[in-house]
């Protein structure tokens, strides 16, 4: 008995015993993932943060795709029919979006992941090598102001539509995320304070970035995203010289075929600034809805089809009438900012201002239309500015934005009707009490 | 102090040697004797085991025996099907007995956590599932076919594909974002039971065992019988044990099977005539009617023949196929002494009801045990096996053959104008179809497309157990499950318009699970004075996992012909994958129990994991338990009426810890590289403070015998407790995080469970039922203010049962207008709510609508026997749930969705003012009113397709008949048997889809928020419906 006792005391002790410091077999690191205190330590780690800010911000749901078809399909007005199964894209085009529409709680959250990323990478500047060090600012700063930009722009009421300075746009974070506290309850800054932002952030990358960066963000991209926001606020002399900037030195020529602009699998030269798809890398989500050869879920109307001059080259690229080619490559480039672009903005605004900075507005527009193959204008005044827009432009995520600032109805919808602008997802509110919902949603 | 696991091991070898040296002596005694039967005959086979101890025997064919024992040495013999008797030896050295058939299983060894107790003396809640259960199911994975046979224990089939992952819910389900299946052991080792599929719809690594093999299940539910594996129990512990080797003649047993199976049900969908009539009438009201024409005549292969009904497919046939299954085993078993094994092998080959689905599975064991002395036995249990599924593709897939039900029945299966499969080819390119038929056709997936998953599959452990001094024995395990999985998956041109141009499109990925386990443990039994009966065990056990995989992706193959990816010209993704963990455990449990009345039992383990955050790198789990067995009171003795009752009750903590393996870390991602350009990510938030998630359990049992137990059963109450729970816990997007992990909340279940045996008829006809019933109440106590949402409506809402339906209540149809209507459900100034309705959507408030959870559940089983026939049949009804048809707003949505072929209900739609019906105006598209900005064809997600999904089946149904033995005999048979089985023979349901029992795989799988999906269809295949005929022989 007493041994007994002594065996089982012995065990009782070598079982528990050395619990106190048996701890290294439970120190197991992970493989396919790194730590994040050894994450950004060196010049070459914020580098790589900085491309994943690309790689986040080329994303299906953000500017992947769903950025330019929601516009696309928000913007419809019998040009475009969605005739998917998918219940989600039809209440754009309906313009019922629901709150709880995940493709624009999709966007949302991912353009807010790449903006974190771009957050990290400036707040850890200090690491990168100086000759490169403006370089990657510039960059990161650019992807910030074109997320934050569109952001704004599908959330928030248009800059034209009543008071910036008070109506809502989107949360600005700046800080990297470290944890979630109270703190990351953020409140939606004014529409005014985004384009602030947007306009700051842009001004540097402007003057950090250089004219030649392969195919990422150049000074060239930066002036062009400008034209853009100035045209936006309707600031058409600041849009008009941001253009020319972008045009300067034609740094960015129109393809001599209008065709052989789209669908391509690396930059053209009129790509200002294009998201890269590769087979192995990214997914575009324009060839998944737009294409025949995939979902083939938007058809064009052929009564748009019609609006092009029987020798445009514009007019005759569609596949049986109803589907755009200008996504027929799965793995191809989605163009973010072309310089045919650049030459409308500029057109628009010398017209309007009755300027002829750059170019006159007929030499801009018969650029674009000479490229095409369609007759040359003889003059032009801002109507034939703002059609040769939507031929041009069409199904490259213009059509809501333009609408706006236009103030032209959609169907039977005004410009500035409540149905027209995202509703903040749901889940983003119900983790988020700070966050007010737009008119005219629950 | 700093040491490792060897330094540890090396200890116990210290031990182990110091304690051999140790001089014993004892005198032994030696016994010889006969077991016989109660009817007389020998019996062959039965174990003699000297009690505490494990000396003993097995009698051989003429049922004698012969052992060495100590002195007054007590000798336990038992036999399967016999009641096990006791036997104090003294000075005899003959021993003869007569075993009596088994009255109760009361005296059965009950397998817990590392050992045995007997059902008698157990103070816990243990759900014991006879091997015979299982045997020859015409079913892939062994819990299918225990469905509704065990208190406690819900079992769901997602659908009717095989192989595919299923739920098991052992007392409810106790975690929102972690694992909740059980944690499986076989024969004492955790095996790998995780979801290893590659696509959106989980696998079963279960299915790899061979149920033929399995000779007792033991499901742990209450804290008393799973707190010994700390961190792994809240979910229970099915602890599984393999047949054995008997010393005896070697025999043989042969079993063949073979059977066909077929769709439970099949839904009813509109024809040519009805639809075309239908599609043109929501054309008009969608102001589409020059459209409709133009896509009428488009799927109706581009003629006139839809204006006629000249075509009528019934597509939903042509989803399903014939389904043969076959199985042919063959087992081998015997020993002698010293010597017992147990080998068998399996071949089974099932086809599923949906074309191109098929298990097959090859399956073979050894196990063998050797007594090298008096003192140690040596033995190894090893299983090879492989199984190879061809599987189809996920619920949500235009190519799964269930989705094939929203083509046109005005469309021809074969293209009149190609004479090929209808969407083969386009007569103009030569391409596939890309607007003809309406969708995707998966006919072209089946002659196109293939996803072979291999898996090899390696379990094995070997075992050694030193008896030092009576009563006091140390066990050492190693155990190793290897698993090998190849998933091989092709898809041809013919399936580019669900795949995408691009000549063909392979994935092949292959994974590697290893999972290494040790235990080491002392048993200590001893009976003091009579009276005083103590069980100690004491012990630790480290495991080790580690998971590799790697997987290629390529397109443009030269033809379909070539499917190996080495012909592939692109290769589009490719990757390799590694992780781990690591647990480290020290256990220990004391029963003790006086005069076999008074019962107490305590256990305590201590488990360290890898996995949980740098500041909570230990858990301690205890319990404790109590039980009186009231009718070994003198009191109790006089009386006839109740011959067992033993009150119990236990409370103790359990953990889960199956989430990711680094869910603690703050961590980047090196996968957001850009056109070739390598870049990392911000992947996951630090959280040093994550632990398991903790759960207190409280439970009161009551087992009962009446009538010399020819009345049965027990009753348990419970309550499970968790707190902690390790939440995906959603977070502002504008973080750049959508979700972090984090111990947050409460929820709990509370339940009762009841089983009952009774033996109504012994003698030459005997008629036995079983019968048992299960309520659980799940509610989330404490979510923080979070809300969750899986599936399509499904909630983790507080003060709700997990997974509830949250959406917007349909009200019904405008018979004015033909609009759907919702009820507002707004609050009034005054609190009230508004039951004023609308018909726009989103003005609808989302409230509470419905259940997935069963309110309960519950299984019958009666077997009758009469001579060499028996026949036995077994109902499972799950009761008080809600099913949500995702499908329903594409199906039956009065032609909202497109045009989607309708079921029927949707002819019942609203056609003219003053029509009182469910179903909404039919409209194309839900294009919107004139005037109106929103469409009001109810085809948003909402009570309108959510019904009651109770169900009852007739699970399964035997006829078995024993060649008599003198028969049998002359062919030099010992016996034979022949059955012909039924599973699912018939449904009962009020649900207006396939099956009730459903859980749509690509929700149910997903990381996420799986958990919180349940009991939603989407084009969910139903179960199937099994007919075998078998026949087992031994000779």
């Amino acid at each position: 008995m007493k041994k007994t006792l002594q065996y089982l005391a012995l065990a009782v002790v070598l079982a528990a015993g050395p619990l106190a410091g048996c701890n290294s077999k439970l120190d197991v690191e992970p493989v396919d993932y790194v730590l994040t205190e050894k994450a950004l330590l060196t010049s070459a780690d914020v580098e790589a943060a900085l491309i994943g800010s690309y790689s986040l911000m080329s994303g299906n749901r953000v500017y992947g795709g769903y950025i330019q078809f929601i516009a696309d399909l928000l913007g419809a007005n019998g040009e475009i029919a969605f005739v998917g199964t998918a219940v989600q894209p039809r209440e754009f085009i309906q313009k019922t979006t629901l709150v709880n529409n995940t493709f624009s709680a999709g966007t949302w959250t991912d353009s807010y992941q790449a903006i974190n990323t771009t957050n990290n990478v400036l707040a850890n500047l200090d690491k990168v090598v100086a000759v490169r060090k403006d370089r990657v600012e510039g960059e990161a700063r650019f992807i910030r102001a074109a997320l934050y930009f569109e952001l704004v722009r599908l959330f928030g009421r248009d800059w034209s539509d009543g008071n910036p300075q008070t109506n809502l746009g989107v949360p600005l974070v700046f800080a990297p995320t470290v944890r979630i506290d109270a703190a990351s309850q953020v409140s939606r800054n004014t529409v005014s304070e985004v384009y602030a932002q947007v306009l700051s952030d842009l001004t540097i990358a402007k003057a950090k970035l250089p004219a030649s960066n392969g195919f990422f963000a150049t000074k060239g991209a930066a002036s062009a995203m400008l034209a853009r926001v100035y045209l936006q606020q309707g600031r058409y002399a600041e849009a008009r010289d941001a253009a020319s900037d972008a045009l300067a030195g034609n740094r960015y020529p129109l393809v001599p075929s209008f065709k052989d602009e789209f669908a391509t699998t690396t930059n053209t030269s009129e790509d200002i600034f294009a998201i890269q798809i590769t087979a192995q890398d990214g997914l575009n989500d324009l060839n998944t809805y737009y294409s025949s050869s995939q979902r083939g879920d938007i058809e064009v109307d052929t009564s748009f089809i019609k609006v092009y001059d029987a020798n445009d080259e514009r007019g005759k690229l569609f596949k049986d009438k109803t589907y755009t080619l200008k996504y027929e490559q799965q793995y191809g480039n989605i163009k973010v900012i072309r310089s045919a672009e650049m030459h409308l903005i500029r057109a628009e605004c010398n017209a309007r201002l009755e300027t002829e900075e750059g170019a006159t507005p007929l030499s801009d527009v018969n650029t674009v239309r000479n490229r095409a193959g369609a007759p040359a204008l003889t003059t032009v005044n801002l109507t034939n500015v703002l059609a040769e827009r939507r031929l041009e432009l069409a199904f490259e995520g213009f059509r809501i934005h333009d609408a706006k600032r236009l103030k032209e109805n959609v169907g039977s919808l005004p410009y500035n009707s409540p149905r027209l602008v995202l509703p903040i997802p749901q889940r983003e509110r119900d983790v988020n009490p700070n966050l007010v919902q737009n008119p005219g949603y629950l | 102090m700093k040491c490792k696991l060897s330094t540890h091991l090396k200890l116990f070898s210290l031990l182990a040697l110091w304690l051999f040296a140790a001089p014993i002596r004892a005198q032994t005694q030696s016994i010889s004797g006969r077991v016989s039967a109660s009817d007389g005959g020998p019996l062959p086979g039965a174990t003699v085991l000297e009690r505490g101890t494990t000396n003993g025997v097995s009698t051989n064919a003429e049922g004698a025996f012969s052992l060495s024992v100590q002195p007054n040495a007590t000798l336990v013999i038992s036999s399967v099907g016999y009641a096990t008797q006791t036997v104090a030896v003294g000075n005899q050295t003959t021993i003869n007995v007569t075993l009596a058939a088994e009255a109760t299983a009361l005296n059965e060894a009950v397998v817990v956590g590392y050992g045995t107790q007997t059902k008698t003396s157990l103070t816990g809640a243990v759900a014991q599932v006879s091997g015979r259960e299982v045997q020859n199911a015409p079913v892939p994975s062994f819990e299918q076919a225990i469905q509704g046979k065990a208190a406690g224990v819900f079992i769901e089939n997602s659908s009717g594909k095989l192989g595919q992952g299923i739920k098991v819910r052992v007392r409810g389900t106790s975690s929102v974002s972690g694992g909740n299946q059980p944690l499986y052991v076989v024969d004492g080792i955790p095996i790998i039971s995780e979801n290893l599929s590659g696509t959106d719809a989980a696998t079963n690594p279960i299915a790899d065992l061979n149920p033929n093999d399995i000779e007792s299940m033991s499901i742990l539910k209450d804290a008393s019988a799973a707190a010994i594996y700390g961190s792994r129990a809240s979910n229970g512990v099915v602890l599984i044990t393999t047949k054995r080797g008997k010393a005896g003649d070697t025999r043989f047993t042969l079993g063949y099977q073979t059977g066909l199976s077929k769709p439970t049900n099949r839904k009813k969908f509109l024809n040519a005539t009805e639809y075309v009539e239908y599609f043109r009438e929501a054309g008009k009201n969608a102001n589409l009617e020059a459209f409709t024409e133009g896509r009428l005549r488009r799927y109706s292969a581009g003629n006139d023949d839809y204006k006629t009904g000249a075509v009528n497919t019934d597509w939903q046939n042509e989803a399903f196929q014939r389904a043969p299954f076959e199985q042919y085993d063959l087992n081998v078993s015997g020993g002698n002494d010293k010597t017992r094994f147990f080998v068998s092998g399996l071949y089974s080959n099932q086809s599923g009801i949906l074309i191109g689905n098929k298990f097959e599975k090859m399956a073979t064991r050894i196990n063998l045990d050797q007594k090298a002395s008096d003192k140690l036995t040596l033995g190894v249990n090893l299983t090879l096996s492989r199984t190879r599924n061809n599987r189809i593709s996920n619920d949500n897939a235009f190519s799964s053959p269930m989705q094939i039900v929203a083509l046109a029945p005005i469309t021809p299966t074969i293209d009149p104008r190609t004479n090929q499969i209808s969407g083969a080819l386009d007569t103009l390119t030569g391409d596939p179809n890309s607007n003809y038929p309406t969708y995707y056709n998966p006919v072209l997936s089946r002659v196109g497309a293939s996803y072979i998953a291999t898996v090899y599959r390696n379990l094995g452990n070997v075992f050694a157990q030193y008896e030092f001094i009576p009563g006091l024995t140390f066990r050492s395990e190693l155990g190793l499950d290897l698993l090998n999985q190849e998933e091989n998956q092709f898809a041809g041109r013919v399936t580019s318009r669900n795949n995408g141009p691009n000549r063909g499109d392979g994935f092949n990925r292959r994974l590697t699970v290893a999972r290494f386990t040790t235990n080491n443990f002392f048993t200590y039994r001893k009976t003091f004075n009579e009276n005083h009966t103590l069980e100690a065990v004491v012990g630790m056990a480290y495991e080790a996992r580690q998971r590799k995989s790697n997987s290629v992706t390529g397109q443009q193959f030269p033809s379909d012909n070539y499917k190996t990816i080495f012909n592939s010209a692109l290769i589009t993704a490719g990757s390799s994958r590694e992780t781990s963990n690591t647990l480290l455990s020290y256990f220990g449990r004391a029963n003790y129990a006086f005069a076999n009345k008074y019962l107490v039992s305590a256990s305590l383990r201590i488990d360290g994991s890898s996995r949980f955050g740098v500041n909570k790198r230990y858990g301690y789990f205890p319990a404790a338990s109590l039980g009186w067995v009231v009718t070994e009171e003198s009191f109790l003795k006089d009386q006839q009426v109740l011959s067992f009752l033993k009150p119990r009750v236990s409370y103790g903590l359990t953990g889960n810890q199956e989430f990711d393996d680094f869910p603690a870390r703050g961590l980047y991602s090196g996968d957001a590289g850009y056109a070739g350009v390598p870049g990392q990510r911000p992947f996951q938030l630090a959280n040093p403070d994550l632990k398991w998630e903790s759960t207190a359990q409280a439970d009161i049992g009551l087992e009962f015998g009446f009538l010399d137990n020819r009345i049965s059963g027990e009753v348990d109450v419970y309550q499970k407790k968790t707190r902690d729970l390790a939440l995906n816990v959603n977070v502002p997007g504008t973080s750049g995080f959508v979700r972090q992990f984090r111990n947050l909340g409460k929820l709990e279940n509370r339940g009762i469970e009841m089983a009952l045996n009774t033996r109504n008829f012994v003698g030459d006809f005997t008629w036995s039922t079983s019968v048992n019933a299960s309520i659980n109440r799940n509610k989330v106590t404490n979510l923080d203010g979070q809300v969750i949402e899986g599936g399509l409506l499904n909630r983790a809402i507080e003060g709700q049962p997990l997974g509830a339906f949250y959406g917007r209540e349909y009200a019904g149809v405008d018979p004015a207008n033909g609009d759907a209507l919702y009820y507002l459900n707004t609050t009034n100034a005054d609190g009230s709510i508004n039951r004023a309705t609308t018909n726009k959507y989103d003005d609808a408030q989302r409230v509470l609508i419905g259940n997935p959870n069963p309110k309960w559940t519950g299984g019958v089983t009666n077997t009758f026997g009469y001579k060499g026939i028996d026949f036995s049949f077994s109902f499972q009804g799950v009761f008080g749930n809600d099913v949500y048809d995702g499908g329903g707003k594409y199906q039956s949505a009065n032609a909202t969705g497109g045009f989607d072929n309708l079921t029927r209900d949707q002819l019942n739609r609203w056609q003219k003012p003053g029509d009182i019906t469910n179903v909404p105006r039919a409209v194309l598209f839900d294009t919107p009113r004139p005037g109106n900005n929103f469409g009001t064809g109810g085809a948003g997600e909402s009570s309108r397709f959510l019904s009651d999904g109770s169900y009852v089946r007739l699970k399964t149904v035997t006829l078995g008949y024993n060649v008599p033995s003198a028969l049998v005999k002359v062919v030099y048979l010992q016996s034979a048997r022949l059955y012909l089985s039924a599973v699912n023979l018939l449904t009962f349901t009020n649900y207006k889809g396939w099956d009730p029992e459903v859980n749509a795989d690509y929700l149910a799988s997903d990381v996420n928020t799986g958990n919180i999906s349940q009991g939603t269809d989407f084009y969910s295949a139903p179960q199937a419906k099994t007919y075998t005929f078998g026949v087992n022989i031994s000779f």
